[in-house]
């Protein structure tokens, strides 16, 4: 037997014990009285075994049939602490008494239920400090005041009832203030519990969804006027008028657990009826967005949004085919997921209150499954052409920067240089007849500054496209970028010439990769390694260093991806810190 | 002793044949400074009789240097270097900044000078 059905078996087990056991133990005591405006006790005992085991009843339903939500736990709480309750009518003392502090444990466990209804949780700080004062209330400050209440004395609410066993004596001016400032407590936290759940339940219901409101609609106008009802009930009216209360309260009271199963019903059908208009409404409309249109409406949830798995990226899209996140634990909004086999499909992210009906979205989006492969595919070639779009962008501004740094290279470097020369020559010209060892002094100086010139431009010349590589090749080339590296480099490479292009995106990519390798990785050693087969070029990259690369934050590397991508290439970087990086690419070469 | 001159450049390379060209001619180059913090920093210091200021420092517009030296310092003949041969570039930014005028680098002699300073 499973933990939970040996656990839901002992709860039911126990509120049947409890319930016949309280009317024995009441019937079989000596005793007249009974509360409020119940003549007979037996009157009393059919509410509350009514009121008991409906919501033990209706609770150990809804524990079977949601084991994972804590509404029927709660639901079976409150019954039985609604039968514990009947022991307040029992005429030995001692029963009597735990009768009468456990008289408003129900409250507190229905404020719990209807706080946390439907998901069962407590969902903030302020639900459970809610709930926690509603507890406090109906123990400690219930047990002080009982203790003080002398059930005997003359004008006491409680003819006929037993002495109070437990009763603390002492001066009555200082009984009388102290049980005084007890129930004045009681009561102010009792309106301060009121008040927070009519503002939970209230926005509860605004941001609810129409499908919701339809299964929140019984339990919460039954649980509103129950509570009120005790309320206007517990503190300053008439005892004829409280009779009546008393009456209307315990049958509004037994009305909510019959409430909260016609609200779980209205749930099941509440999803029945969504697929059923998602289908009928997919049926009737075409267009990019059909899918999350008619999910929107079933659901009620006109900010919901549908993003497509699309493997190509990695990443979910939408319908545009933009990259989309997924909503976090902390946002005001909540992602379903639905997948096909074990395969991501797409994600439903709509309001957080949605999640609360964990099934209604599965199985909404099982329903319509085909439709949704149909709009991926679309969102998927629509990923494509923004990303070939973005790519195109990056590409162009790379181009920009590159052309702003050869003009800044130009005039910061050769362009200095050759007008310093220029200076000196005209100098050592004028000077030439008059001091021809100063003029050979300022040929010197112009020489130098000559040679610095023609390196500087022989650098930013093989930047832009080196001369070696058209003319020797791949091999010649890789293996001068081997020679300036700082790092010890180990080529090995085909011996084959491929289109220029192909030959320019791999140089490019070895270099970067050493750039990166030597200033970034700290690498002690560098194999770089080029083969073609089967019209495929492969070029594989590895370095020792320190790993932990961010393909997707360094702009060279990004570069390097559009430029691999312009030419239907293929880059993968394998980064793990501690394990050296891995650039390998895949370059067709037909 | 010839007119003192403050040379504003940030190549080096370039503020050594400035000065050697300059020198040779009889003026007395008095300060060098790489950036437009540095030339108001050494103009108000120095007070020198002309300034050489390029028009494209590593931390400010020359022209902007060279109004913010026209307010800061007693008038000072100011003749702004550049790169460019196109005076049609700066004209606008060169008359509005109140400078004497500009000579291209590669230009430069003691004669354009004089004949822009006086």
């Amino acid at each position: 037997m499973s933990s939970f059905r040996r656990s839901w078996f002992t709860a039911a087990a126990l509120v049947a014990v409890a319930g016949v056991g309280m009317v024995f133990l009441v019937l079989g005591s000596a005793g007249t009285h009974s509360p409020g405006s119940f003549a007979s006790r037996r009157r009393y005992l059919v509410y509350l075994l009514l009121i008991g085991w409906g919501f033990a009843g209706t609770g150990l339903y809804a524990w079977r049939r949601r084991p994972g939500n804590r509404v029927g736990p709660l639901m079976t709480a409150t019954g039985c602490a609604w039968l514990v309750r009947g022991l307040e009518v029992s005429g030995s003392p001692l029963v009597f008494a735990l009768g009468k502090v456990a008289a408003p444990w129900a409250f507190a466990v229905l404020t719990h239920l209807l706080l946390a209804f439907p998901s069962g949780r407590l969902g903030s700080w302020r639900l459970r400090l809610l709930a926690g004062i509603a507890y406090v209330n109906v123990t400690v400050l219930q047990l002080a005041e009982f203790l003080l209440t002398d059930t005997q004395a003359p004008g006491a609410e409680c003819p006929g009832c037993p002495p109070n066993p437990v009763l603390v004596t002492g001066p009555s001016a200082m009984v009388d203030a102290v049980g005084a400032a007890i129930g004045a407590a009681q009561g102010l936290l009792a309106l301060l519990v009121l008040v927070g759940l009519v503002v939970v339940l209230a926005r509860r219901w605004f941001v609810a969804t129409a499908g919701q409101r339809r299964s929140l609609t019984p339990v919460l106008v039954t649980g509103a006027v129950t509570v009120g009802l005790i309320t206007v009930t517990v503190r300053g009216v008439p005892p004829a008028a409280a009779d009546v209360l008393t009456v209307l309260t315990l049958t509004s009271f037994a009305f909510v657990p019959f409430a909260f199963l016609a609200g779980l019903l209205r749930s099941r059908l509440g999803e029945a009826e969504a697929v059923t208009m998602v289908v009928r409404r997919l049926g009737a409309s075409t267009g990019r967005t059909a899918v999350r249109d008619a999910l929107a409406e079933a659901l009620g949830d006109p900010q919901l949004q549908l993003a497509y798995w699309v493997p190509e990226i990695a990443s979910y899209a939408d319908s545009t085919g933009h990259r989309i996140n997924l909503p976090g634990p902390d946002d005001t909004t909540s992602a379903s997921l639905i997948s096909h086999e074990g395969e991501p499909l797409a994600a439903v992210i709509h309001a957080v209150s949605l999640a609360e009906q964990e099934n209604l979205v599965p199985t909404i989006g099982a329903a319509v499954e085909l439709a949704l492969r149909n709009e991926r595919l679309d969102a998927a070639l629509r990923a494509r052409v923004e990303e070939l779009r973005a790519s195109r962008a990056r590409i162009v501004e790379a181009g920009d920067e590159q052309r702003r740094r050869i003009e800044r290279d130009l005039h910061d470097g050769a362009q200095q240089r050759l007008m310093a020369l220029g200076i000196d020559l005209r100098l050592a010209r004028e000077r030439v007849a008059c001091d021809p060892a100063g003029s050979e002094d300022l040929l010197d100086a112009a020489l130098h500054e000559l040679g610095e010139a023609t390196a500087e431009l022989r650098e930013l010349a093989r930047g832009i496209h080196p001369s070696i590589l058209t003319n020797r090749g791949l091999p010649a080339a890789l293996q001068a970028l081997a020679g300036r590296s700082p790092v010890p480099v180990v080529v090995t490479t085909s011996q084959h010439r491929f289109p220029a292009p192909i030959e320019s995106a791999v140089y490019f990519l070895v270099s970067e990769a050493l750039t990166n390798a030597a200033r970034y990785a700290c690498a002690q050693q560098v194999t770089v390694t080029v083969s073609d087969r089967a019209g495929l070029v492969e070029v594989e990259v590895h370095d020792d260093g320190v790993g932990g690369a961010d393909p997707v934050r360094g702009s060279g590397l990004r570069g390097l991806h559009d430029r691999i991508a312009a030419l239907d290439g293929r880059l993968e970087v394998a980064s793990v810190g501690g394990q050296g990086t891995t650039l390998r690419v895949e370059l067709p070469c037909a | 002793m010839g007119r003192t001159v403050l040379i504003v450049d940030d190549h080096p390379s370039f503020r050594a044949s400035a000065r050697r060209m300059l020198e040779a001619h009889g003026y007395d180059v008095v300060g060098e400074a790489a950036d437009g913090g540095a030339a108001v920093v050494s103009a108000e210091r120095l007070r020198p009789e002309i300034v050489l200021l390029d028009v494209r420092l590593p931390d400010a517009d020359g022209l902007d240097v060279a109004r913010s030296l026209l307010r800061r310092t007693v008038a000072v003949p100011l003749v702004v270097l550049t790169s460019s041969h196109d005076y049609a570039d700066l004209s606008g930014a060169i008359e509005t900044s109140g400078v004497c005028g500009f000579i291209p680098k590669a230009e430069l002699t003691a004669g354009a000078l004089a004949a822009m300073v006086g």
